[in-house]
């Protein structure tokens, strides 16, 4: 065997294991034919395909193993639309066109304008075009364009070189091809499967909602898709519901409510909230929540009707218990302010009588009553007037109770020489008064006032027998919380006997000795619960006492 | 002291009593006329019902109670304001209620004074003899 049949072999066998290496990728499977071409046969190689018609013949790959000369190519091809038309015509004819020596101008009318342009700037001077088949069917042709002088003119050698490449080419297309197709049934299958995940995913979205979802079509408004909420609180199987309507399982009057609610939305194009409508179920009637979104195709025409609902038969019940126990509170309320009204008005006259007439007695009747009969008159007067007091001092703890709590700024210490105030006023008595620390609180001025009225008024009552008496107003902090108090030098208390003092008509000293109703305290404790706070106190028997309150946690001025 | 009269609207007799006796140990020696009840009250400021043919004089000053058999104090008052006649009549409310929406609404309603009716009685007589010395000596009255 020559050396040139040798390098020949040498050339096919490269160029057939470089296409087994390309197989599985189409496109560079053409290129490395046109590449292999080039190199086996010193030329510019180009592959051209027949399209799925078999009518065109495009080319689809092309090389030339300099640069420059390949550019050029390229761009006269891009040009040369018809070039090669006449070329192909016969090379399909002959199956392999061999033309080792070539004169363009010769072939000038054949190759038309723009193939005499291709051949005479590119300089072509050779050529061998062979068929590509496929199991024995025609898809494309193989052709090389010689154009260098430098090398020995195209032989029998090239030619066959050229057939088997082109076999070989064949072959290698038909596997790519193979591979290509089944490439993009597995692409198809697997996308397909994704969408069926996907809708999956969607699905399982839809059905664990926990509301109601559902989709009517636009024209009919029979359901077409329900979720297993939509069941439950209607109580049926979605198959008794899909491709029913309305009418087909309500009651007519709710259908109608429903529907006209639907064609609202649909109508307007836009979500229809309906915060409360009621629902016939299995379980009974339901109230439901609903929005309703129409569903638009890309023309912007409504299809369908997305609605979901919301249960709020329970919410619902449970705001009317809310309402209802308001509503009786207030009618306590209501009830408590006609018994206070009563207690004020109607007590009050009978105790007049009973004052006004035994003083009657004692100014008309004096001298029949004797001494002993004009004290019994006294008597009932002072008890008439207790009671009185009693009346009045009960009537402000329930006013305390009555009242709302408006808080603002307030200044303790200002309150508490304003309670002392009317004190001063009535009496010669010296008092200390002392107010320490900074004694702005948020607080209720009005219920305030009361409690440091009562407060101050014990104090000053209780060290109403002291020649040097001291009432002080002062504040700490007990573990983060502000405590205010209210110390006296005064008679003071025994303290087995503190948690008796903030009760109601509780005392700890017989009337002869202090005055008083016993209902201070109770009111001073009712204020400051009201405030959220909380009063204790603390005391020694003839050492004084110590009355500490907070203001729960708004009543410190930020 | 001139002898125009005191309307007293009073529905409880002892009150009544009591009333009277301590205008008079206050040395008010007016005529008294008492209305027990609203419409009473009404028809004799009025010149209504039983009381349409009496002489047309208003009493120098109302002592009215607010809680009222028939039509209660405060709806007396509203209807003598929205008279021309008693318009300015001055009315003193006289009453055992001193809850604070009563006063408010007394006030609201064109009540010239609203007194607590003491239960001590000593109190009670100060108290009406000072009403009788503002409403009766002191204040000029309104000119019919």
């Amino acid at each position: 065997m020559t050396d040139r049949l040798r390098m020949a072999l040498a050339e096919v066998s490269a160029a057939a294991s470089a296409f087994l290496e390309s197989t599985s990728d189409y496109d560079q499977l053409l290129q490395t034919i046109a590449r292999s071409g080039a190199r086996a046969l010193l030329g510019t190689c180009s592959v051209y395909l027949f399209d799925d018609a078999r009518k065109n013949l495009t080319p689809v790959a092309a090389h030339d193993n300099d640069p420059e000369v390949m550019t050029k190519f390229g761009e006269l091809l891009m040009r040369a639309r018809s070039a090669e038309r006449p070329i192909m015509a016969a090379l399909i004819a002959n199956h392999v066109l061999f033309m080792p020596t070539l004169d363009p101008e010769a072939m000038r009318l054949d190759l038309a304008e723009d193939g005499y342009e291709l051949f005479t700037k590119l300089g072509v001077i050779g050529l061998i075009g062979v068929l590509l088949r496929v199991r024995g069917q025609l898809v494309g042709v193989l052709v090389v364009l010689r154009h260098r002088a430098d090398v020995p003119p195209l032989d029998e050698i090239d030619r066959e070189i050229a057939i088997h490449l082109a076999t070989f080419a064949g072959l290698a297309i038909g596997n790519a091809r193979l591979f290509r197709d089944a490439q993009s049934v597995e692409i198809v299958r697997r996308s397909e499967a994704r969408a069926v995940q996907a809708t999956m995913f969607l699905d399982a979205i839809i059905e664990n909602i926990p509301d109601m979802v559902f989709v009517k079509d636009a024209d009919r408004l029979s359901y077409v898709r329900l979720n297993r909420a939509a069941e439950n609180l209607l109580g049926r199987p979605r198959d008794a519901l899909i491709g029913k309507n309305d009418f087909d399982f309500l009651p007519r009057a709710e259908a109608e409510l429903h529907v006209a609610k639907d064609r609202e939305a649909l109508r307007g194009k836009k979500l229809v909230d309906i915060p409360e409508e009621p629902v016939e179920t299995t379980r009974g009637e339901r109230w439901l929540h609903t929005k309703k979104v129409p569903i638009v195709d890309a023309t912007g025409e409504p299809r369908y009707l997305l609605g979901i609902s919301q249960d709020i038969t329970n919410s619902k019940l449970t705001m009317a218990t809310l309402r209802a126990a308001k509503e009786s509170a207030e009618n306590a309320n209501r009830e408590l302010e006609s018994f206070s009204y009563s207690v004020a008005h109607d007590l009050r006259t009978p105790l007049r009588s009973i004052d006004g007439f035994s003083q009657a007695l004692i100014e008309d009747f004096g001298d029949k009553l004797g001494e002993v009969g004009l004290n019994y008159c006294v008597r009932v007067r002072n008890s008439a007037q207790r009671m009185a007091a009693l009346i009045d001092d009960l009537l402000k703890l329930s006013r305390v109770t009555r009242s709302d709590l408006r808080r603002r700024p307030v200044d303790l210490g200002e309150m508490f020489r304003a309670a002392f105030a009317p004190l001063q006023r009535e009496t010669t008595r010296h008092v200390e008064i002392v107010v320490s620390g900074d004694l702005k609180a948020n607080a209720d001025a009005k219920l305030l006032a009361i409690a440091f009225d009562n407060l101050c008024g014990n104090a000053w009552k209780f060290t109403s027998k002291l020649e040097a008496a001291r009432i002080e107003l002062g504040t700490r902090v007990d573990n983060g919380e502000r405590v205010y108090f209210i110390r006296d030098n005064g008679v003071g208390f025994d303290m087995a006997y503190r948690e008796k003092l903030f009760g109601v008509f509780q005392r700890l000293h017989p009337e002869s000795e202090f005055p008083g109703t016993g209902v201070g305290l109770a009111t001073v404790n009712r204020i400051i619960q009201r405030h959220g706070g909380r009063v204790w106190a603390e005391g020694e028997v003839g050492k004084g006492a110590t009355f500490y309150f907070t203001l729960g946690d708004t009543g410190e001025v930020p | 002291m001139t002898d125009r009269s005191i309307l007293l609207v009073e529905d409880n007799r002892d009150d009544e009593e009591l009333t009277l006796r301590a205008l008079t140990k206050s040395n008010i020696l007016n005529p008294v006329v008492v209305a027990r009840d609203g419409v009473e009250a009404l028809d004799y400021l009025l010149y209504r019902g039983a009381h349409a043919t009496r002489p047309r004089e208003l009493p120098q000053v109302v002592l009215l109670d607010l809680k009222l058999p028939k039509v209660d104090g405060l709806e007396v008052l509203r209807v003598l304001r929205a008279e021309p006649a008693t318009k300015v009549l001055p009315i003193v409310i006289l009453t055992s209620s001193v809850e604070e929406q009563d006063v408010i609404r007394g006030y609201g309603l064109g009540a010239n004074s609203y007194i607590r009716k003491p239960v001590d009685f000593d109190q009670f007589v100060e108290a009406v003899r000072q009403l009788g010395l503002y409403w009766l000596v002191l204040n000029q009255p309104v000119p019919f």
